[in-house]
């Protein structure tokens, strides 16, 4: 099994909102030792532009960073390519879904999780946190 | 054993199927390897592999540690819509 795991920005917010449906799961993932997790560079605009626009929460900056600099320390933050975004446009076009969605879905070889049912789980291009272990 | 021949030498089976690669590191580095595997009474590629487990897994370890603090302190009710809509909701429009 590949235990890489590539994390989208509500995943990553999902472990800071307790109200959160897939709240738990997600904190499992986040502090889970066996495995490796990764996200995109996209994440890191989405997660701060959450914390300070979304829940007006700007001392969430700070913490929001916190977390994705451990990300970066362990399976990476990946800066999208020609190549990514090529495919990630595809994949847009293919499923109806925006760009920004398409370019998680677009890495190969690391299984996306996200709390994103409408667009990403739904067209099984993506799992939510509670079901990231199961095979 | 399980156990497979190559050329003149017989491995455990598992290693027949190990991907072989080239490293490439200065003499003195690769001296501590040999010392070290010297101590462990083992090959030098196995310490190179038990290096990058131990590397990898306190690289996981460091992380879930870290994040369990973070959460701990910071996680809270938000209230309104989901992450996921959220997230879209703030999104540049075109």
């Amino acid at each position: 099994m590949n235990d890489t795991l590539l994390l989208d920005a509500s995943a990553i917010l999902a472990a800071l909102k307790t109200d959160e449906p897939q709240h738990e799961a997600a904190v499992g993932l986040l502090t889970d030792e066996a495995l490796t997790l990764s996200t995109l560079e996209l994440a890191r605009y989405e997660v701060v532009n959450v914390a300070v626009c979304g829940w007006r929460k700007p001392e969430l900056v700070t913490a929001s960073l916190g977390v994705l600099e451990r990300i970066a320390n362990d399976g990476g933050i990946l800066a999208p390519s020609d190549v990514h975004l090529t495919r990630a446009a595809e994949l847009a076009a293919l499923h109806g879904i925006s760009v920004y969605d398409a370019a998680y879905a677009a890495v190969t070889g690391r299984r996306l999780v996200s709390c994103d049912e409408r667009d990403l789980v739904s067209k099984g291009l993506a799992v939510l946190p509670a079901d990231a272990r199961s095979n | 054993m399980n156990a497979i021949a190559t050329g003149s030498s017989v491995y455990p089976g598992i290693l027949g199927f190990m991907p072989k690669v080239m490293v490439s590191m200065p003499d003195d580095l690769l001296a501590k390897v040999d010392a070290e595997a010297d101590r462990a009474g083992t090959s030098r590629s196995a310490v190179l592999r038990g290096f990058a487990e131990a590397a990898i897994q306190q690289r996981r370890t460091d992380r879930a540690r870290a994040m369990k603090e973070i959460i701990d302190e910071f996680a809270a009710p938000r209230g309104g819509e989901n992450v996921a809509e959220l997230v879209k909701a703030l999104r540049p429009k075109p």
